[in-house]
Formats: structure tokens, C-alpha cells, sequence
């Protein structure tokens, strides 16, 4: 643990820069919106920004990547199968817990289970990350009632929290205590460590006030999608309502359903990308021969609830897919966001009306 | 990293020449090959009831059954030209280069089956899954009961792998029967609907498993007429088919219910296809 005066943070961030691409969240001039991008120079990352309205996985999982190419030539039968290492080195800032967490369900999907995927390994080797403490939510989130937030508790390099002239910097990895030494911070103390502690409890006590009775029905939504009790008019209305935007999927900072297309470029070799792929989608299961097992959007879309709160990861990892960070909610035209659904489940229970 | 197969190609495709092309039946046929490696030539090792992921270079990549049997049996891929990439595949010829990645999925539960006597239904293009079973089984001949084949096509013009089927007639043991929808001139042999040679057949249940691999509805007929007669789902097994991408487990397009085809299948027993709660 160290003290970071808040005139220093330039000097974190130069460093940084110095050596990676930096990523952070950045205040757009024309919007006003906060998004999560490549940062020009050093100056524009605002660690004081609201929740940005993108997720960092993007740094992982690029929307469109290139993960093969091919060369063949149908005459010589001469073939080169290239694999390009494109992956240069990343740092992102201000990471907050619940982005985090998104990472970490990542790692546990793209890097456990039975293969690796070669392709997110490269990204994440090279990768540097200092979160940043929530201390003070925002009114989309509800990462308390999913285990995610407000303070990281493991899987960073490096972890700030604001303590008003200073940030508390605390260490998560060999390369994160490497760089508290090179640039020379001062060793924190006990009472910086009461000081975190209060405003994180600060910060869970505002919570309270905002984060309304249905996010902490989260986890008895949980148990009644894993074991079978939603009821099939519940996912008829939700299906109901849904667009097929595949919206909700693209600013989540758990979901990781990709494509792959094989796409012939003008100079001649063929590209293979990927990119991202929503399971709200009408094609998204659909085979040759026009054999399309889940038809009705209401199974694409308990396919979604399912993947968040049953089956992706509450039951592989003990935990839910959803790390609270309220995106899908803001951004649905149908207004079926993760926290409105898990209100259909209580009120179908409880009775209650909207 | 893979208990199960000890070396995968997982990301990049291995190169493979196509080294002889046989028409199965309209739109079929078989890609015998060999990988430009020879080190991966000789130690490539699969288990019956895997697939592979199929790159033609151009135009893309598709899931593909193991039709040959792991010990001593050609490599070779028998593919329906329905779409882009199968089509562009019915484009090559002998000597042209297409890719490689796998083996993936579980396969047949071979271990567990020991002594039982196997009921092996196909309808049209399913038989090439089950061929390589078939092929293992006939090679450890004396570990099992009683082996019978129910293949099922359309027309005679649609049965698969004709010359292979002759041979298995003539094996002593193996007890096969083939029959086309209806009936057509110049066919001698049985006709009506492959659920129909279970009766035929006499099939046993006890001490009995069924492969059955087919069309849906081929599929649902033929479960009818097994359950009916008293053989337990979990004794009758499948391979499922979905959309697939990664064949890794990543990119879950071929998820169904709880599961991933291309990881925790594409083998499954009806027992765990009735909880999937999903369309097959
Ligand atoms: C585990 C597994 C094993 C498989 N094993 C085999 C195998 O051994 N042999 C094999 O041939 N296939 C097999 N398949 C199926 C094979 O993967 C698909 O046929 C293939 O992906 C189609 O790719 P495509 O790009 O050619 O078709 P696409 O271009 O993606 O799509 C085909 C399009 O063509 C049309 N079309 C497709 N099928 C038909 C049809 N029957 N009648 C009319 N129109 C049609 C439809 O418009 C469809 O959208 C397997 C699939 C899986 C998942
Ligand atoms: S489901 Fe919604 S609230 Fe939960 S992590 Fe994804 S976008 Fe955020
Ligand atoms: S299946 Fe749906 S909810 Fe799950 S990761 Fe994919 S797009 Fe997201
Ligand atoms: S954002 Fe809403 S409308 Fe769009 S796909 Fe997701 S659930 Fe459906
Ligand atoms: S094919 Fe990608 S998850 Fe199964």
C-alpha cells in the first residue's frame, strides 16, 4: 500500500503511456458522454468521469479482429497460414470494479475450462490493469447485489481509491508493486487503510438509497431460473419485448459470443475475423438447411437470463454473470434490461404490480 | 491440457491434401486425405464420434463428422455440398489443400457399452457418424452381443456408402437391413420407413444400447418405436447437430440448454436430451 498524491497521478499515467497503449475513460466534448477508449495523450483520462457508457472489453475482445489469414494458391497449391501476433501491450486506468469483474468472468471462460483461447490470452498477457474505487455509485448500478463492487477485490495491478489530496495505491501483482517502487511513492499507512475502508463503506452505504428492492432479488432469481421455476408466460412477455437489437449484449461486460467469418481480401489472401455476436439474434443458432432450433424470440431471450444468472456462470464459477453495472437497462429499447427482468421474476412470485 | 485428446489443433488449421474424391450420392461425397505433416500425418488420434472443423481456404470453415474409424481406416470426410463453404469444398480437386482443426467433442461411449448387444439406426446422411463406430466395433467384434444395423434412405440413389454396406452383409455376426421410403422399380430389397425395421428386426432391449443419428423427424419416429419398446433412454444415444464457430467452447453458438455441443457433445444419451429443454 502506498500514497499516490493526486499531483503525481501524470507522472502514473506518463510512465504508463510511456510503455503501453493507454486506455482509460475519456469525457467525449460533443456528447458528454464517458467512454472507455485509447487515450490520445495522457492528459485526456478522467478518473473523476462517470461510469462510461462502454465496456473495457473491447481491449480483450476487440469488436472486429483478425485472428488468421490465409494465403492459397489454387494453381501451385502453394499455402501459407499466417497468424499475425497484432497484440501490442495495453494499460487501462480507471477501471472500475465492476468492468473489472467482467474481465475476470472473461479470463475464467476464455483462459479455464477445457481450451484456451489463444487469441484473449495474447491480449491479456500483455496487459496492465489499475482499477479505480467506486466511491460514490451511480443510479444504473447495483454491482453490490451482484458481488462486483465497489472496491476490487482481487485481479488488478494496481487499485487507487480516491482519499481526497491522494489516492490510496495498492499493489495486486508483481508488476503493480514494481511500479509503486519505480516511481517512488511513499508507503501508506494504517490510518490511509481506515480511511479506504470508510469510503467504501460510504460509498455501499449510498447504495441504500438507489439500488431499489428488486437488485437484491438477484440472487432469488438465481435460484428460481436454476432450478426451473420461471414461468413460461414470464418469458413470453419478456420475449415480448424485446427487439433483437442485440444492444444489450454489446455494451455487457460479460458477454463474449463471437463470430467467425472467413472474408477474401482485394489483395488476395483470405481474412479470418471475429467479431461480436449476440444471442439475441434471429440467425444466431440457425443451420444449414434452414433448421432453426430456437426460433421464438422468447427462447433467444431466456437463453440471455440464463447465460447471466444460471447456467454460463453462477454454476461453473459460483457466481453470476451479471456484475450490476445497469448498461443493458439503460441502453434496451424494450426496456427488458437485466434489473427489469429479475422485477418480472419477483413480481411473478410476489404478485405484485408494477 | 486435454485429457481426452492428447494433442489438439485448436486455433490454426493444420494443412491437408485431399488425395483421392469419391461421389457418395447426389450432392455427397468423400474427401479421402492426408495432413502435409507427416509427424501430425502419423500421431493425428481420434475417438469415434468426434468432428473436426473444415477450412476451405476462401471462403470458410464448417463442422464435419469423423466417418473413419481410429485404427487403421483412411482419413477421410464425407460432406453434403448445401451451402458457401461445403459448396466451394465440391470445387476442389485431388491434389488441392484444405484445413484441418479438432478432433473435438466427446464420442461414443465405448467404455461403457462393453458386452451389450448395439442397435445402430441411420437415417440418409447419419450413417456417416455412425460409420465409424460401426467400423470399431466390427474390429472388437467378440466385446459385444448381438450387432445390428437399420439404415433408412429415401431412394436407393440417396444410400450412403453402398460398397462399405455390401461388405457388412457379408460379416459374419452383423446383421444388416436396408430400406428405401418406397417402393421403386429394380429394388429387390425392404421398403416404409427405417422405424419399421425395428419390428423387422426383432431388436433386442435388454442388456441393449441404440446409436441413432438422422433427420429430426426421422429421429422422433424412431425413439417412439424404441421407448416403446421398453428401451431405457439412457441406452439410447446421439449426435446432435448445431451451428458451430469455434469448436472450443468459446464462441456458444452451439449452445443448447445448459450444454455446448461442440464440448460437452455432440454424443449425448435422449436421457440428457429430454433436459435440455430445448428443439433438437
Ligand atoms: C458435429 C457436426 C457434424 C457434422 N457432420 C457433417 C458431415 O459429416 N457431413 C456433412 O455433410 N455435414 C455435416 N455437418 C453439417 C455441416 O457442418 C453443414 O452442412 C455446413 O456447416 C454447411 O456449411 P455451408 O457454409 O456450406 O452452408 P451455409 O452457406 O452456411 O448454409 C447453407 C445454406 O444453404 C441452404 N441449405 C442448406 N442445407 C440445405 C438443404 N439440405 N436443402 C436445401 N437448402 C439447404 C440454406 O439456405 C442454408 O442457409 C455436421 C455438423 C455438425 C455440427
Ligand atoms: S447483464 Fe446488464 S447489468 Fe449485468 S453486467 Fe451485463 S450489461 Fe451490466
Ligand atoms: S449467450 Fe447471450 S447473454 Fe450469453 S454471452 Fe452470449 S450474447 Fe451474452
Ligand atoms: S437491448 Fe433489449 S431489445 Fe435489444 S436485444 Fe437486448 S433485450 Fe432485446
Ligand atoms: S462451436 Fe463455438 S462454442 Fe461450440
Amino acid at each position: 500500500m502506498y500514497i499516490l498524491p493526486k499531483s503525481d497521478l501524470p507522472m502514473l499515467l506518463r510512465t504508463l503511456a510511456d510503455r503501453y497503449e493507454l486506455f482509460g475513460p475519456i469525457v467525449d466534448p460533443v456528447s458528454g458522454e464517458t467512454l472507455f477508449d485509447r487515450a490520445a495523450s495522457p492528459e485526456d483520462l478522467r478518473l473523476d468521469a462517470p461510469i462510461p457508457v462502454n465496456t473495457p472489453k473491447f481491449t480483450v475482445f476487440p469488436h472486429l479482429e483478425r485472428i488468421l489469414s490465409f494465403r492459397y494458391d489454387r494453381d501451385s497449391k502453394d499455402l501459407d497460414i499466417v497468424r499475425d501476433d497484432l497484440v501490442r501491450p495495453k494499460a487501462l486506468v480507471g477501471v472500475r470494479s465492476c468492468d473489472l469483474n467482467g474481465l475476470l468472468c472473461f479470463d475464467r471462460f476464455f483462459l479455464g475450462q477445457e481450451y484456451v483461447d489463444e487469441v484473449y490470452r495474447d491480449h491479456r498477457r500483455k496487459m496492465l490493469i489499475v482499477t479505480n474505487t467506486c466511491v460514490r455509485p451511480f443510479v444504473q448500478c447495483f454491482c453490490v447485489c451482484t458481488d462486483s463492487g465497489p472496491y476490487a477485490a482481487e485481479g488488478y495491478d494496481v487499485n487507487l481509491t480516491d482519499l481526497g489530496s491522494a489516492y490510496l495505491f495498492e499493489t495486486g501483482s508483481e508488476k503493480g508493486a514494481a511500479l509503486a517502487v519505480e516511481l517512488g511513492l511513499a508507503a501508506a499507512g494504517p490510518a490511509d487503510a481506515a480511511a479506504r475502508d470508510a469510503a467504501v463503506n460510504h460509498s455501499i452505504g449510498l447504495f441504500d438509497g438507489q439500488a431499489v428492492e428488486n437488485k437484491a432479488w438477484i440472487s432469488r432469481a438465481v435460484n428460481r431460473l436454476t432450478t426451473g421455476f420461471v414461468k413460461p408466460e414470464t418469458w413470453e412477455y419478456i420475449g415480448r419485448q424485446c427487439f433483437e437489437c442485440g444492444a444489450c449484449s454489446f455494451v455487457c461486460p460479460s458477454c463474449s459470443c463471437f463470430n467467425i467469418e472467413d472474408v477474401a481480401t482485394q489483395a488476395g489472401p483470405t481474412d479470418r475475423l471475429r467479431t461480436w455476436d449476440s444471442c439475441s439474434f434471429e440467425g444466431y443458432a440457425r443451420m444449414a438447411g434452414e433448421h432453426n432450433p430456437r426460433r421464438p424470440v422468447e427462447d433467444r431471450r431466456n437463453k440471455r437470463f440464463f447465460c447471466k444468472l444460471s447456467y454460463s456462470q453462477s454454476k461453473k464459477y459460483l457466481r453470476p454473470g451479471c456484475v450490476g453495472c445497469g448498461r443493458c437497462a439503460r441502453v434496451c429499447p424494450g426496456d427488458i434490461g437485466l434489473p427489469n427482468v429479475v422485477t418480472a421474476i419477483r413480481r411473478e412470485t410476489t404478485g405484485s404490480k408494477p | 491440457m486435454n485429457d481426452r485428446n492428447p494433442a489438439v489443433i485448436t486455433t490454426v488449421p493444420a494443412a491437408a491434401v485431399i488425395e483421392e474424391i469419391r461421389d457418395e450420392i447426389e450432392d455427397v461425397r468423400t474427401y479421402y486425405f492426408r495432413f502435409e505433416d507427416p509427424e501430425l500425418e502419423r500421431t493425428f488420434a481420434v475417438r469415434s464420434g468426434q468432428f473436426v472443423m473444415c477450412t476451405v481456404f476462401g471462403s470458410g470453415e464448417f463442422a464435419v463428422s469423423l466417418p473413419w474409424s481410429p485404427e487403421a481406416d483412411r482419413r477421410h470426410l464425407s460432406v453434403r455440398s448445401v451451402g458457401k463453404v461445403t459448396g466451394a469444398l465440391a470445387g476442389l480437386v485431388v491434389g488441392d489443400k484444405i484445413g484441418i482443426r479438432g478432433p473435438f467433442g466427446n464420442g461414443f461411449p465405448f467404455e461403457d457399452i462393453k458386452g451389450k448387444s448395439i442397435i445402430y439406426v441411420a437415417g440418409g446422411i447419419g450413417l456417416i457418424p455412425l460409420r465409424s463406430s460401426i467400423v470399431h466395433v466390427l474390429r472388437h467384434r467378440a466385446e459385444f452381443g448381438r450387432l445390428i444395423l437399420l439404415y433408412g434412405a429415401r431412394a436407393p440413389k440417396d444410400l450412403m456408402y453402398r460398397e462399405t454396406i455390401e461388405g457388412w452383409r457379408g460379416t459374419a455376426g452383423f446383421e444388416t437391413y436396408v430400406t428405401i421410403d418406397r417402393p421403386e422399380p429394380g429394388w429387390t430389397g425392404e421398403t416404409g420407413f427405417v422405424h419399421t425395421l425395428i419390428e423387422k428386426a426383432k431388436v433386442p432391449v435388454e442388456n441393449t444400447v441404440a446409436f441413432v443419428c438422422g433427420p429430426p423427424i426421422m429421429f422422433n419416429a424412431v425413439i417412439q418405436e424404441l421407448s416403446g419398446r421398453g428401451l431405457r433412454d439412457d441406452c439410447i444415444i446421439s449426435t446432435l447437430e448445431r451451428h458451430m464457430k469455434c469448436g472450443l467452447g468459446k464462441c456458444q453458438h452451439c449452445a443448447i440448454g445448459r450444454t455446448l455441443v461442440c464440448t460437452d457433445g455432440p454424443v449425448y444419451t435422449y436421457k440428457q436430451i429430454k433436459t435440455l429443454g430445448e428443439q433438437i
